[in-house]
């Protein structure tokens, strides 16, 4: 009982996908150019790499995308699990305050944290790290929801507890093993989304990778339009690789199975 | 409510999904009024056939007729056919009413008539005072009466049933497939019927089909398909069957437990020696108690009758029927001496 | 934190049931300490900048009440900015629910990999808008850009014929479509999901067409989704910062272009909670579309 594909359907895909690919290979295209548009050359992304700039921005955005990651995490999984668990009564706030963040334009909340943030927090890119956290908790709240409701959460809990395990344990060795997939996911979300932030980072005045390759844009055309490629792919070959991954792996344990 | 019953016919459909044969070479011919189905394990066919019936699976060879009219040029929302699905079927931005109205009002039928109609039908289900609420606010079995009703009010030729109940509690089941029966019967309308619960199709059938990939095996009656199987896939799967190994003694006799029983009646034609499978129903094997030889293993009360599983030597236990009464003679850990009845035991050639 | 969190949780779930009222009551309390460390976070970093943009903007630099800054919202370039502002927003709405919602229709006939790959990559492309998106569509569609040469040497079209420029207004809808599409293919696809195949067979059986389907089961069906996924859209075109800033220079009136304007110090004295005002006027705006979301979230609800 599958629906079946029909030729109009066929017709949106291939149109929908002609539209959506084709800038990004006329992108390509031009960040492959010479200077004065002549012959083609990897001589943008090697200019890229020459930068003093780069490097700094790049480790930065890096460093506060990982900890954005390992913040919104440690704050989310117990929150979500314990909602599921014995606060269903609070599910309904945390969805309210958790869709928030979407609907607020990143805008206003710039202008508010440059007056309201404390002046030691504000001397470090860190601070974008908690705003990073509000940004991405709706995605990331929806991906362990939706993750912890296809598991038989309490009776996992219970389980785990009689059989003497503490309630820090049965989060470590059950709970989150058994989300893995959702948690990977609302890890990579949160990683891309703040890789490209663009917003706050430049209204707070901190150098990452996005603000620094707008001030190099005015500089060379050509060179941002290769990191903004190259960051484009990069993203795009992570994403593929992490939503793979556990079909990959459980090809790989089938193989197993069959040769044992 | 006259819905006059039409004739189905079937002549060797065969249904392919790639390499897989759904069905095969499948004919089969329903007589006006009469309620048939097709029972198997999920993958036999049964489904495909109702679906081709409906019109909705259309990549077939061979024809399908409805009162002796092919079916091969018309669309499924020409053939004036009524399904039940096994659930979700209901458009759940409409009430009951408007779902039972709905083929009425894809027909342009006025709506003063239309819901007439509808009113008529929710009250021959028993929803009458259910007809403003919505798919969500019903109970699954509720449900399935609205989408019957809604089948219904089309007055179609045939009505088509794809397993109806088995998304439901075991006591609405039970008490809604009466119901289907008694519908069915009142308005006499021609009912294909699928399902792979053994007991529903023997409880509301005229006659039972049994499918087994792809193939029809054998259709007849419940009681004979029952007492009379033809095939041993046919007997497995219609009620309970012990399966033992058995040795030809000649044409018409093999050995079983050490006894010697004659099974002409069954046109067996073995060959002296032979090692074969005898398949021997419950109820056809008596047990006494004695000193030695096989024990009692197991005893499961089934209200009415408790069912004794005994250890008669071999890997699997044999199951004897027996009604409570007489079972509580016995207990676990028995000895008992088995015997068989000739009559109701069937032989297969391993 | 997450220690104290899981802990309770646990120990209410082995008491579960067995407790008197009067603990019960006691309950609610340790209850709350369980969503203590999120509320602490959003409130602190999310709820107290606007309420400090809020008291600002209704405060002049002596800290005198006024509202002279919510007056001059409605008057020049701020006007402007938010007629802009809408109008980009209602256009790339428009056009990005109706594809998006074309894609959904064709996507959910797919299976397997073809479908998880088209759904992550409408994910990604959400995501990671803002500025790598503006400088690919400067490149592919500029003066000198690839597509341009294409539609101009082997369609004939000059797509810079007419009003059409990568820096003007129709350049950033153009843009604002390329991730406003796979938003609301995103937020769209669970509804189409939802359509059962059996309400489809059903129609057909009981004689409906194709047409009477739509229009009776498809339609009513999905409008509510719909509607409330094109608030959402609006209220993420109205909003967006990162790709309007990189591909105008700020030059197009647009409230949040304006705002980062005034942040980054193109302001007059007289006026520092300008941006504070705009900003509310923005999240005033923003307030609304989702109230107008809930509403319909709600009516579609009850049915």
């Amino acid at each position: 009982m599958k629906r079946t594909l029909g030729w109009s359907d066929r017709t949106i895909l291939i149109a929908a996908g002609f539209f959506f690919i084709t800038p990004f290979l006329a992108a390509g295209e031009y960040s492959l150019r010479g200077y004065g548009g002549k012959g083609h050359t990897f001589a943008n992304y090697t200019w890229i790499l020459h930068q003093l700039g780069f490097g700094p921005a790049l480790l930065t955005s890096l460093r506060i995308a990982g900890v954005s990651v390992l913040l919104l995490l440690f704050l989310m999984i117990p929150t979500v699990v314990y909602v599921q668990l014995g606060g269903r009564r609070w599910a309904r706030l945390i969805e309210i305050l958790c869709l928030l963040p979407i609907v607020i334009p990143v805008v206003s909340l710039a202008i508010g944290a440059q007056v309201a943030m404390p002046k030691r927090l504000q001397s470090t890119s860190y601070e974008l790290c908690f705003f990073y956290v509000i940004i991405c908790m709706p995605y990331v709240y929806r991906t362990l929801n939706t993750g912890l409701q296809a598991i038989a959460l309490p009776t996992l809990v219970e389980a785990s507890s009689s059989l003497g395990a503490t309630p820090v344990k049965t989060l470590v060795l059950v709970i989150i093993p058994a989300i893995r997939s959702a948690t990977l996911g609302a890890a990579f979300i949160t990683f891309a989304i703040s890789m490209g932030e663009y917003a706050l980072a430049v209204l707070l005045h901190f150098h990452t990778l996005p603000t620094w390759a707008t001030n190099a844009a005015q500089e060379n055309l050509y060179g941002s339009v290769a990191i903004s490629i190259g960051s484009l792919f990069s993203v795009w070959f992570l994403l593929v690789l992490f939503s793979y991954l556990p079909a990959i792996k459980g090809a790989l344990q089938n193989k197993k199975v069959k040769v044992t | 409510m006259d819905i006059h019953g039409s004739t189905v016919e079937f002549h060797g459909v065969t249904r392919k999904f790639g390499n897989v044969v759904a069905l095969n070479d499948f004919s089969l011919k329903i007589k006006p009024g009469e309620l048939v189905t097709l029972l198997g394990p999920s993958g036999c066919g049964k489904t495909t056939a109702l679906r081709i019936l409906a019109g909705i699976d259309k990549e077939h060879s061979g024809v399908v007729e409805i009162d002796g009219k092919d079916m091969s040029s018309i669309p499924a929302n020409k053939r004036n056919i009524g399904m039940v699905f096994q659930a979700y079927s209901l458009f759940p931005n409409m009430t009951a009413q408007e779902n039972v109205e709905y083929g009425l009002r894809v027909r342009g039928v006025d709506s003063v008539a239309r819901s007439k109609r509808a009113s008529e039908l929710l009250e021959l289900v028993g929803l009458a005072s259910q007809s403003a609420r919505r798919s969500t606010q019903l109970s699954g079995g509720q449900q399935q009466r609205v989408a019957l009703a809604r089948a219904l009010a089309i007055e179609p030729s045939v009505l088509l049933l794809d397993e109806p109940l088995s998304a439901l509690d075991a006591q609405v089941r039970s008490q809604l497939r009466d119901e289907i029966r008694r519908i069915q019967k009142t308005i006499g309308i021609t009912t294909l019927f699928v399902t792979h619960d053994q007991e529903e199709a023997m409880a509301v059938s005229d006659r039972v089909g049994v499918m087994n990939k792809g193939n029809l095996d054998q259709i007849d009656s419940p009681s004979h398909l029952y007492n009379k199987p033809k095939t041993p896939f046919v007997a497995g799967f219609v009620g309970l069957t012990n399966v033992v190994p058995a040795v030809a003694q000649s044409k018409n006799e093999v050995l079983v437990l050490d006894q010697v029983l004659d099974i002409s009646e069954h046109a067996p034609s073995l060959v002296k020696g032979e090692e074969v499978k005898a398949l021997i129903r419950p109820e056809a094997i008596s047990i006494e108690k004695a000193a030695k030889g096989a024990v009692v293993i197991t005893k499961s009360f089934l209200g009415p009758m408790t069912r004794i599983g005994i250890d008669v030597g071999l890997h699997d236990l044999i199951y004897v029927e027996l009604t409570s009464k007489e079972a509580k003679k016995i207990d676990t850990g028995d000895h008992v001496e088995v015997t068989i009845s000739s009559d109701s035991v069937m032989v297969t050639h391993a | 934190m997450s220690q104290t969190s899981l802990q309770s949780t646990l120990s209410h779930q082995t008491a579960e049931g067995a407790l008197p009222v009067a603990k019960r009551m006691f309950r609610l309390d340790k209850s709350f300490l369980g969503i203590l460390p999120f509320l602490a976070l959003i409130g602190y970093f999310f709820f107290y900048p606007l309420a400090v943009v809020f008291n600002e903007s209704i405060h002049d630099s002596h800290h005198h009440l006024t509202a002279s800054a919510y007056k001059a919202l409605f008057g020049g370039d701020y006007r402007n900015a938010f007629i802009g502002s809408f109008e980009l927003a209602a256009y790339s709405m428009a056009i990005s629910a109706i594809i998006g919602a074309l894609i959904c229709w064709a996507v959910v006939k797919t299976q397997g990999h073809a479908r998880k790959l088209i759904i992550a990559a409408a994910g990604v492309l959400t995501s990671t808008g803002g500025i790598p998106l503006a400088f690919s569509f400067i490149a592919a569609f500029g003066q000198e850009g690839l597509v341009t040469k294409i539609l101009l040497n082997v369609f004939h079209w000059d797509i810079y014929g007419g009003a059409f420029d990568i820096y003007n207004f129709w350049g950033i809808l153009l843009v604002y479509c390329f991730f406003q599409a796979p938003l609301m293919v995103i937020i769209f696809i669970p509804a189409v999901e939802n359509l059962k195949v059996e309400w489809q067979e059903a129609n057909e059986t009981l004689g409906g067409s194709r047409i009477a389907y739509l229009r009776f089961v498809v339609i009513p069906v999905l409008a509510p989704a719909f509607i409330s996924s094109c608030l959402l859209l609006f209220a993420s075109g109205f909003s967006a910062y990162a790709t309007a800033a990189a591909m105008s220079n700020g030059t197009i009136p647009l409230v949040p272009l304006l705002i980062g304007n005034l942040v980054n110090g193109e302001v007059l004295a007289d006026q520092a909670n300008q941006g504070d005002a705009l900003a509310m006027g923005m999240i005033l705006v923003c307030v609304l579309v989702f109230g107008l979301y809930a509403l319909v979230m709600r009516v579609s609800r009850k049915k």
